[in-house]
Order: structure tokens, then sequence, then C-alpha cells
């Protein structure tokens, strides 16, 4: 598993739900647009050895969605389709379409997502934490 | 040689080297006890009997051609050579090879849960076994 590669293809699997935008890494700040999502993959957390002989590795890999700020009803309603478990919109959907991540993993799974703030110059905005566990 | 990690074992079953669907591996090599306690015994008397070793896996399946899957399903009910080498490299006194025919008495082709990858834990019996030092 290449991590480089694993972020950058999450990237392109994330890129087909349409307006959200996406940074394979993690940036130093963020620009959010109103009534649109912004998603950043983060580091992957890595277990060595899932099987024998460096076969493969497993790993963990958050990733944040956020959208416009706290008080705005839209932003809410943009993460409620970003959360769903399928549809044009879903993470989880756009994520397994291709489990292999074009070849960069065996496989995978959108585990979970958690709901958080993200506070950037001082506006706090409304976000998920989705959690993706790769063997590759 | 020292200790060792077991994270490097090579998995060998015929001719295809599966270690890297593999995440555990062990073989235990076991003998009957037969008993022989006779009347004028006060504590129960034991010979050795036969071997009765086996090897057991925890395998990823995977159904592509020539992969784990049709590599024991199609064997369930025949034998297979298995080998295994507790370090990959080179054989030698100190890292052994055990190669054994097995009888694949089981095998798991589908094991589904919600959280996991699909595995098979699979124990076959040893019907023969040879160590090697090279």
């Amino acid at each position: 598993m290449v991590p480089s590669t694993v972020r950058t293809n999450l990237k392109t699997a994330l890129t087909a739900i349409t307006g959200l935008r996406v940074m394979d890494y993690v940036p130093d700040s963020t620009n959010v647009p109103t009534n649109n999502a912004f998603a950043v993959i983060g580091q992957l957390s890595m277990n060595y050895d899932y099987t024998l002989n460096r076969g493969f590795d497993s790993a963990t890999c958050n990733i944040i969605v956020m959208v416009g700020r706290m008080s705005e009803k839209d932003g809410q309603s943009r993460l409620d389709g970003l959360l769903s478990s399928s549809g044009s919109t879903s993470i989880k959907a756009a994520i397994e379409a291709d489990k292999t991540l074009s070849g960069a993993v065996q496989t995978l799974r959108v585990v979970s997502a958690s709901p958080g703030t993200i506070t950037s110059a001082s506006i706090d905005y409304l976000s998920y934490q989705y959690s993706v566990e790769l063997i590759g | 040689m020292a200790i060792f990690m077991g994270n490097k074992v090579a998995v060998i079953v015929g001719t295809s080297t599966i270690s890297s669907f593999v995440s555990t591996v062990s073989l235990n090599r076991e003998v009957e006890a037969v008993t022989i306690t006779a009347m004028n015994d006060n504590i129960q008397n034991m010979v050795g009997g036969v071997e009765v070793s086996s090897v057991s896996m925890e395998i990823f399946n995977d159904f592509a051609a020539a992969s784990v899957n049709s590599l024991f399903e199609d064997a369930i009910g025949s034998k297979l050579a298995i080998k295994l080498i507790p370090v990959t490299g080179t054989v030698s006194a100190t890292n052994p090879s055990y190669s054994m025919s097995c009888l694949i008495t089981q095998w798991t082709p589908i094991s589904g849960s919600t959280d996991s990858a699909a595995t098979a834990s699979v124990t076959f019996p040893v019907t023969a076994l040879t160590k090697a030092t090279s």
C-alpha cells in the first residue's frame, strides 16, 4: 500500500460527488464555499504485517468533510446528503464504488462518520469525520 | 539464531506461495498417548503412539483464478503438499523447513461479517511430515 497513491485515489473517488471540493493533503487554511462542501483526506494510520511475510498491511484513513457555517440550515442539509449510505452525494457510496481504489488496495470499507465542528479563522464549520479501513 | 518474529513464515501450498493471504499459521506436532497402565501400577502409565500432527491457518479468501479459494476448495477430500519455513529465505539448521502432506478436510469459501475481511479458519490433519535443514 502506497499512502500517497491511496490518498490520491480517495480524492479521485470523492470528486465523483458534484460540488465537493477535495484535497488529498491537509491544507494550511480552508476556504469553504457557501452551501457547498469541502473534504480533506487525512494521513493514514498504518498497521503493518496484516498478513505474513510483508504481504499486506492495514490502515485507517480519516476524511474530514465540512460545510458552510454552523448557523446555516443549508449546511446541515448538505451534510445529510453526504452522510447518506447511498445515492449520488453519498461519501460512503462514492468511496466504495471501487473497493480497490484502482488497484491501490485489496479492499476497503467506510466504517463510520462522526459529527463535529471545525474552527478555522474564528468560524465554526459543521463537519463529519469519516473513518475508512483499508487492507493492501 | 535467536528469538525471532513469527511474521515472515513462508506458507507454500503445492507450488503456490500464499503467505500474503495468511495472517496466522501454526504447525502442531503431537503424538497419541497410549495408556499401558497395568494392575500393579499406582499411577497411569503411557507410551507414545502415532503422530497426530495438524496445521492450522487463518486465510484471507480470494476467488481469483488459481488463488487460495480454488487451491483449497478444489482439493477437499484429497491431500495437498504444504511446506512451512519459519523465516522466508534459505532453509538451514536454524531455519528448518517442514514439508507435509495434509488431508484437506475442510474449507470455508464463505465467511461473511459486516466488519471484517472474508477469512477461512482451517485445521488440516498432517499425514506425512519431513523436517529438513537444507
